[in-house]
């Protein structure tokens, strides 16, 4: 019988394949955290100067805040769009019911699918912000991304979880790609990419609080005071991050198998 | 007991709940019913055919069976296992292809479309890269150079080849193809056709929906005809045509019959085989129509020749007047396409 470890050697296989076959697309895939960065540049000093902003999030190094977080925002988003969208993109090629038809619970395929395309897109971020990581923050810069990076793996536990749960959502419902385009960007806005999560309303701080990647941005905040890393801070954003995994992706087994039932009384497409 | 057969479906209801929209927030809730108790067994080594008109219920009973959909009633079987209790077995026993046009992905050839979903049924290594050129092969992909093209540059007889073997990669028991054949040009699919009966006459089971008479004529050993979510018509071809006619005409085309012996001839046919006979002028000679009871024909038929014979009389041509499949289909369906 095929487990987990055949849908996550498919899926690199795959996307693999895919970017040989699309190679202008892979590159341009290593600007795409440049333009993040612009984004987050022109919202950031939007009220203000670049002071002001740096001022304002509490860091040191504005341009390492700014490319580390854009690599977070980055990640994120390939996150989302490798575990939520795997249903929507399967669906709209035709590949859905065929990969349902591997011999092995639906669960288990939407729950390992994303996982290598999450990684590759992490991996890809990462190692097109380095060159200028590098440049900014020297080697304590590329060590502080790599710190980032681990955070971002761990961050992307729950994140996967939250993933699968909207993947269910999509499974049901027919109106799927809005749900995928309102999650990421919604996410970034509580998540405090933008502005400090403490200067939003009350109501949407709580919001915050359950989102991973305010966590993981949080942590990019901390790599970003240079000159002394405060760890406790940091063990809390870890800590935080695994009690988001448990109730995320045991919320998200639940309604994965759930919709599975749901899907199979009315059919996969 | 359901392992002896390759497929059993019994008394499968399905029923979908549909909105019709009524203004702008008012929908309309409606209960179509798919499947109204729909049975039927398919044998181990014979090509079965499901054939229906458009709604008629063979795409909802091929989702049933291969597991992607619930029956609200009845159960079915697949290889000896049960679509709803272990799913998983019955995908370990079955290829499937629901939609020839589509069902792979744009940007990778046909051998890394195969890859991907080999791996996705637990192949891995060698094993995956001997299956994959095998099936391609089998399926003559590798010859039209389809194998290392991508599959947005393919044509539909490429893609109906690739989702064939795909259904073939892991050599299921049992092939379950929703209309496999359907927009191929003549060439593809008599191809796919030979390949079917020849999996088939292997000892696989394999069930086809198809629109195409012709088609379910040539392959089937035996056929269902679907109509508003019921069978209504099962059997092999020849028990479904006698469905529709209670005599079989044969025609005997013979010469040396002189023009007065031809009253006194088919007295003599409707006495010594009794059957009716009429006999008109046909090229330069004549033919003899006799009206055979279905299982009756081959007896009438080596009883006229050898009667024509002892007359002295040339036989040049016996033919038998069949209705078609599509006669039947029409009957049985009420003319609905």
């Amino acid at each position: 019988m095929a487990g987990a470890i055949d849908v996550m050697r498919a899926q690199l296989h795959a996307t693999i394949y895919w970017y040989k076959n699309n190679r202008w697309l892979f590159f341009t895939m290593f600007l795409w955290p440049y333009l993040m960065v612009g984004m987050l540049l022109v919202v950031g000093v939007m009220f203000g100067s670049m002071k002001e902003y740096a001022s304002r999030m509490g860091v040191s190094s504005p341009g390492f805040f700014l490319l580390s977080a854009s690599t977070v925002a980055m990640s994120s988003l390939g996150i989302v769009d490798a575990v939520a969208g795997f249903a929507l993109y399967n669906r709209w090629l035709g590949t859905l019911n065929y990969i349902v038809l591997s011999p092995m619970r639906t669960t288990l395929i939407f729950l390992a699918a994303g996982i290598p395309d999450s990684l590759i897109t992490m991996l890809i971020t990462v190692t097109s912000v380095s060159p200028a990581v590098l440049y900014i923050g020297g080697l304590g810069g590329g060590l502080r991304l790599l710190l980032i990076l681990l955070v971002m793996l761990v961050g992307m536990l729950p994140l996967l979880g939250l993933s699968v749960l909207a993947a269910s959502l999509l499974l049901l419902v027919k109106e799927e790609s809005n749900i995928i385009n309102s999650i990421v960007p919604f996410m970034l806005l509580v998540s405090g990419v933008f502005y400090p999560v403490e200067i939003l309303p009350g109501l949407l701080q709580a919001v915050s609080r359950a989102v991973p990647v305010t966590y993981v941005v949080r942590a990019a905040r901390i790599a970003s005071v240079f000159g002394g890393l405060r760890g406790a801070p940091l063990i809390a954003v870890f800590y935080s991050l695994l009690l988001l995994a448990l109730a995320y992706n045991g919320a998200a087994s639940l309604a994965i198998r759930g919709a599975e039932e749901r899907v199979r009384m009315r059919g996969v497409d | 007991m359901p392992g002896d057969w390759a497929i059993i479906a019994e008394g499968l209801v399905k029923r979908y709940l549909t909105y019709a929209r009524r203004g702008f927030i008012r929908r309309e809730r409606r209960i179509i019913e798919a499947l109204r108790g729909v049975s039927f067994k398919v044998n181990w080594g014979e090509v079965f055919g499901l054939l229906g008109p458009n709604g008629a219920g063979k795409t909802t009973t091929v989702k049933i069976l291969t597991t992607l959909l619930l029956p609200d009633d009845g159960n079915a079987w697949v290889a000896g296992y049960n679509v709803v209790d272990e799913p998983v077995r019955v995908r370990e026993q079955i290829g499937v292809v629901l939609n020839v046009e589509k069902g792979f992905f744009w940007k990778l050839t046909g051998r890394e479309n195969l890859r991907y979903f080999g791996m996705l049924r637990g192949l891995r290594g060698r094993d995956l890269e001997d299956r994959v050129d095998e099936v391609g092969g089998m399926l003559g992909l590798d010859k039209l150079g389809a194998m290392d093209k991508l599959y947005e540059e393919f044509s539909l007889g490429m893609k109906a080849r690739l989702a064939i073997a795909r259904a073939m990669l892991t050599d299921p028991p049992v092939l379950i193809l929703d209309e496999p054949t359907l927009g191929l040009d003549p060439h593809s699919a008599r191809g796919i056709r030979s390949l079917l009966v020849r999996l088939a006459r292997r000892g696989k089971a394999v069930l086809i929906t198809t629109h195409n008479m012709f088609e379910a004529e040539l392959i089937c050993d035996r056929v269902a005809i679907i109509n508003r979510g019921r069978i209504a018509a099962i059997g092999t071809v020849a028990e479904l045509k006698r469905l529709v006619t209670d005599t079989v005409p044969i025609n005997i085309v013979f010469t040396g019959l002189a023009e007065d012996g031809l009253e006194s001839l088919e007295k003599l046919v409707a006495e010594r085989l009794g059957t009716p006979a009429r006999i008109s002028g046909e090229d330069r000679g004549y033919r003899i129509r006799m009206l055979a009871k279905p299982g009756e024909e081959d007896r009438i038929i080596a009883e006229s020749i050898s009667m024509l014979s002892s007359m002295g009389l040339k036989v040049h041509r016996v033919y038998v007047e069949e209705p078609s499949l599509e006669d039947v289909f029409i009957k049985v369906t009420g003319g609905e396409t």
